[in-house]
């Protein structure tokens, strides 16, 4: 698994540091500013950069609109909105949106809770056996 | 005529009443693997039988013996080419079903992977490991052909000690491994392929609970039962509102209760489930085939 995750992962990765930058402007940011701001941290070309807020606006994570001569690129939404969006995902296991992810653990009623304890404490009390 | 009658009535059995009962027993939780096989072979002959039946039935309708010309004056053939256009839309009907899923599931785990990437931090714990800043305890895995995630969040991570998320990540990655996912994308795209009144929910959520017990059983030989079970328990979630949920005993009961067993060793009981699984394909496909092998050998005869 390690050799897949070579390729995709440093953009990936600058993806993160970059929507960050735009969730704390409080405007919308030029392609140079954003690079301005990352260069602090890291050394950064800044087609790099260019390449990078591209990606994210062609998978609907930024806007972009003309200034001037410029581009200036805002998140398409709040970060705490994408995180819900996320997490409504991630839980919601009804009707047909069942098939896209499976969780390692689900809810469970009182009582089932209860048959769990007890499921766990019978093992607990068993000779390990490696 | 007796083919395609007996055709119809295994796809019935199929559908209905055999699913249940499967559903019902125990024993296949023991041996998830062939238990699994079953399922897709059931699935499979199904649709094997109905369309067997179909085509059975229009093949014992159409003309004579021996005279394979389709004859548009005589009202048989016309019959029977209509049940034949019948049969190839439920084949058409199947595959856009199936490519539907796909298309629908791939777009939608793009989009929560992409929020992943700008959302959780990555983790070199093992490859592909997100944080998710999240309080809700969740652990779950974004299969792909290259650049699987597995998504931890902190909620998880607070409440399992370092055994205990070792048990989670393997079980993840046994998944991811295993290609679990495209197990459960050809049973939801079967589901959608049936129009409400047939289909059920059985298969599906056998065939989820199926492939969380394989992956158990691969995270059980890496790390023992003990922080699985652990795990388990402590990531369960809160104590779901829905009644529907306290019908039946949900998936995670039954996972800490295998766990605490012994690990089951059921030689004999996969052989035969596997014996049953490669039966129910032979006898719909045999059936269909026979017939028509017979109708090319009286042609050229």
């Amino acid at each position: 698994m390690a050799s897949e995750e070579k390729a995709p992962r440093p953009l990936g990765d600058l993806e993160r540091l970059v929507m960050e930058q735009l969730w704390a402007a409080p405007s919308a940011l030029t392609v140079r500013e954003v690079h301005d701001q990352l260069s602090g941290t890291r050394e950064l070309a800044y087609t790099t950069v260019m390449t990078v807020l591209d990606r994210l606006a062609k998978k609907k994570l930024t806007e972009r609109e003309r200034d001037g001569k410029a581009w200036r690129y805002r998140a398409a939404a709040p970060r705490e909105e994408l995180a819900a969006d996320l997490m409504r995902d991630a839980l919601d296991r009804a009707g047909d949106r069942r098939e896209a992810l499976v969780r390692f653990v689900g809810q469970v009623s009182d009582e089932e809770a209860a048959l769990l304890r007890e499921a766990l404490s019978r093992l607990e009390d068993q000779e390990p056996t490696g | 005529m007796i083919t395609p009658v007996l055709l119809a009535v295994l796809a019935l059995v199929l559908t209905g009443p055999a699913p249940a009962l499967l559903a019902r027993a125990d024993w296949p939780y023991r041996v998830p693997r062939a238990a699994v096989i079953l399922w897709q072979a059931i699935a499979l002959a199904a649709v094997l039988a109905a369309l067997g039946a179909g085509i059975a039935l229009s093949y014992s309708i159409a003309g004579r013996p021996g005279e394979p010309r389709f004859d548009p004056s005589s009202p048989r053939d016309l019959v029977a080419a209509a049940i034949l256009a019948l049969v190839a839309s439920v084949v058409v009907r199947l595959l856009w079903a199936e490519g539907k899923v796909a298309i629908r599931t791939r777009a939608r785990r793009k989009r929560h992977r992409d929020l992943v990437d700008v959302l959780a931090t990555p983790d070199g714990l093992i490859p592909g490991l997100r944080v998710l800043a999240e309080e809700t305890p969740l652990a779950y895995c974004l299969p792909a052909l290259r650049g699987a995630r597995v998504v931890v969040s902190v909620g998880a991570l607070d409440r399992l000690d370092d055994s205990e998320l070792k048990a989670v990540l393997a079980h993840e990655q046994a998944h991811l491994r295993a290609r679990h996912d495209l197990v459960l994308e050809e049973f939801t795209a079967l589901h959608h392929a049936f129009p409400r009144w047939v289909r059920s929910d059985v298969a599906l959520e056998q065939a989820r609970t199926l492939v969380e017990l394989l992956a158990d059983d691969d995270a059980r030989r890496r790390t023992g039962p003990r922080p699985l079970a652990r795990a388990l328990v402590a990531l369960a979630g809160a104590p779901a509102p829905e009644a529907a949920l306290a019908a039946a005993k949900s998936a995670t009961v039954l996972r800490v209760q295998r766990l605490a067993g012994p690990p089951a060793n059921e030689r004999t009981l996969s052989t035969v489930t596997y014996a049953g699984a490669a039966a129910l394909l032979v006898v719909p496909t045999i059936t269909i085939a026979a017939p028509i092998v017979k109708a090319i050998v009286d042609a050229v005869s």
